[in-house]
């Protein structure tokens, strides 16, 4: 649900750009929406195959293209439809995680979580979560200006 | 002094003395002139098919050469301490049939570690014959340092040399002018900004370490010391000695020392220069501004990627094929590709900084990132083929992680 906005200055909304797994996470997103349960309309849904496609590229281009933080959700390890993937994201993600740190970023800006289909209540809460995290944090210091 | 050694008794680990045996390469040699004479035995003999030397134009100018000519070989003897090439960077698969030699720097003998690891070339077809370094200088900040410290003119330059911590220039009268390094860098000038924070000073990723370290006083530029680290090492050693190309003696144990303390002082003195350019990029708000700042002048020519000896993807790589400057609004997507690229293997050869037009801090930059994860990981690139990129490592790490990683519980 949108949150109502009453003046454009204090308009500024946590703008999310989440990777959910085709197997898991994607399906949990629908079992959020199904359960009715409540969350902010911060995220934008990029389904991947598997987490691990997500590439340091699309990472950072979300960050360059005016994202205030990254999500990268994906089955449970050891749950992994192709086996091992989710545990290469994992390595990624901490290479990553490291790397927007050393430039200055506020490491909260990049989320990983495991998702399962059946977790309908848990996407919600974590979308709930980061989203909170992210409006501490305020908009992102790689937001090109004039995009909201 | 203890007797000459026989070649069928050099083996991995040794520490020894060793000198050419043509008088003529050992006195154009930096130190005994023995690396030459490694490297031209090992191509007259056929150990191997080539060398990869320098070609000196003048005191300041030398290139990179493949040459079977031994006699080329035995042209090349000495430093060029103004020469800041990364010879790793010319062994490709091209230029690589069949086994080829060279003298290596640390920063060269890292190169061809990092390089094997990505199948550019095989360990076993590469020999290398690594050089101490204390670190090496630009060409153009020489020729400033001659004209605005020393006030001599770089034409009338007949040599250089450094002697305890003092860069001696020679002049074709016959003078010597030295001026310690520490004062010459004080103005900015000396030794590169990479080189005064390397890591590595003795190349013991080498096949052979050689340097003049730990040679007496009264032997030196007479004689190389001489560590054998591999069995190549003995190979290329041995062959050396039983062609007649050199001589080869042990050490006495005060030799052995001396050269552990100066490298242990060098290596001290870089830690502490990392400290000091480091330190202010180390917070997190500013740290942004600091790179964003740096990396603004940027004007995408790609020639620190084409020039990074570590950096093997050639034509198709990630940083470009996806780069656009119309979505790097704020930071070239190109730069943070490659730094995170790079964490994993950027072994601060400096080359990077060296090329770019716009004079950006690049190595600085490089190593910013590259230098917390590699401490993490107690990674250091370049020194071991044996050590996967740590890509591979931490997969098997994941076990251990609490909450299979998860960050926002
Ligand atoms: C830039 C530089 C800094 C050095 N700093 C130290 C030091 O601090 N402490 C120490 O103990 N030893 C140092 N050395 C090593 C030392 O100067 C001698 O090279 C070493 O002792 C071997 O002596 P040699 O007479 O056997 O070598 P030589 O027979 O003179 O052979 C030298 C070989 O090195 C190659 N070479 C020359 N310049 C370069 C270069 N810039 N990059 C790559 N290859 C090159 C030549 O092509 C030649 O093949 C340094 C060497 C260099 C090149
Ligand atoms: S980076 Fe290190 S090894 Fe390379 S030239 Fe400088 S001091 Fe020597
Ligand atoms: S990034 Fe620069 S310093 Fe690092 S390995 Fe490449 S050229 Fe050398
Ligand atoms: S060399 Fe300098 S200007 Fe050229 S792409 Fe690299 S950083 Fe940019």
């Amino acid at each position: 649900m949108e949150p109502e906005k009453t003046e454009i200055s204090k308009s500024w909304e946590p703008r999310i750009v989440m990777f959910c797994c085709n197997w898991c996470s994607y399906a949990g997103a629908d079992g959020a929406g199904i359960g009715r349960f409540q969350q902010p309309a911060s995220m934008r849904i990029i389904r991947v195959m598997c987490s691990s496609r997500v590439d340091p590229v699309h990472v950072f281009s979300a960050f360059l293209e005016g994202a205030d933080a990254v999500l990268i959700t994906g089955c449970h390890l050891g749950d992994c439809h192709y086996i091992n993937g989710n545990e290469k994201t994992l390595v990624k993600f901490n290479f990553m995680r490291s790397m927007l740190k050393e430039l200055g970023l506020e490491e909260e800006r990049l989320q990983l979580n495991w998702i399962s289909a059946s977790e309908g209540e848990k996407f919600a809460e974590v979308v709930r979560m980061v989203t909170e995290q992210v409006r501490q944090l305020g908009p992102s210091v790689l937001k090109p200006e004039g995009v909201a | 002094m203890s007797e000459l050694k026989v070649a069928a008794d050099i083996k991995v680990g040794d520490k020894l003395l060793g000198w050419a045996a043509s008088e003529d390469v050992r006195s154009r040699g930096a130190s005994g002139g023995l690396v030459t004479a490694v490297l031209a035995a090992a191509l007259e003999t056929g150990l191997v098919d080539r060398v990869l030397v320098l070609k000196k134009v003048s005191e300041f100018e030398a290139y990179p050469v493949f040459t079977s000519d031994v006699q080329e070989v035995l042209e090349s003897a000495g430093s060029m301490h103004s020469v800041p090439v990364n010879l790793a960077r010319y062994l490709k698969p091209e230029t690589c049939s069949g086994k080829t030699a060279l003298p290596a720097k640390p920063c060269d003998a890292r190169a061809v570690v990092e390089r094997v690891k990505r199948n550019v070339m095989s360990s076993e077809d590469t020999y290398v014959i690594g050089l101490n370094c204390g670190g090496t200088m630009h060409p153009e900040k020489v020729r400033k340092m001659l004209e605005t410290i020393y006030r001599l003119d770089p034409e009338e330059i007949a040599g250089e040399e450094i002697v305890k911590g003092k860069l001696v220039f020679f002049t074709k009268d016959g003078k010597e002018h030295a001026v310690p390094i520490d004062d010459l860098e004080a103005e900015d000038l000396g030794r590169r900004d990479s080189c005064r924070y390397c890591q590595v000073k003795i190349p013991t990723n080498a096949d052979l370490a050689c340097g003049n370290w730990g040679v007496p006083g009264d032997l030196a530029e007479k004689v190389t010391f001489v560590e054998v680290m591999t069995e190549k090492g003995v190979e290329l050693l041995r062959n050396t000695v039983s062609a007649g190309f050199a001589e080869v003696m042990q050490p006495d144990g005060k030799s052995i020392s001396a050269r552990e303390k100066v490298n242990k002082v060098m290596l001290g003195m870089s830690e502490k220069r990392k400290t000091e350019v480091f330190a202010p990029i180390e917070n997190g708000k500013e740290r942004f501004e600091y790179f964003r700042k740096e990396l603004e002048n940027c004007i995408h020519c790609g020639a620190c990627k084409a020039v990074c000896p570590v950096c093997t993807c050639g034509e198709d790589s990630k940083c470009t094929a996806y780069f656009s400057l119309a979505d790097s609004h704020k930071m070239s997507l190109f730069h943070m590709v490659r730094f995170l690229h790079l964490s994993d293997s950027c072994i601060g050869c400096g080359q990077c900084e060296d090329v770019c037009p716009a004079e950006i801090p690049l190595t600085r930059l490089y190593q910013r990132f590259a230098v917390p994860v590699q401490k993490e990981y107690r990674y250091l690139p370049g020194m071991s083929d044996r050590t996967p990129p740590f890509f591979a490592l931490k997969l098997e790490d994941n076990e251990d992680k609490e909450g299979g990683g998860c960050t926002c519980r």
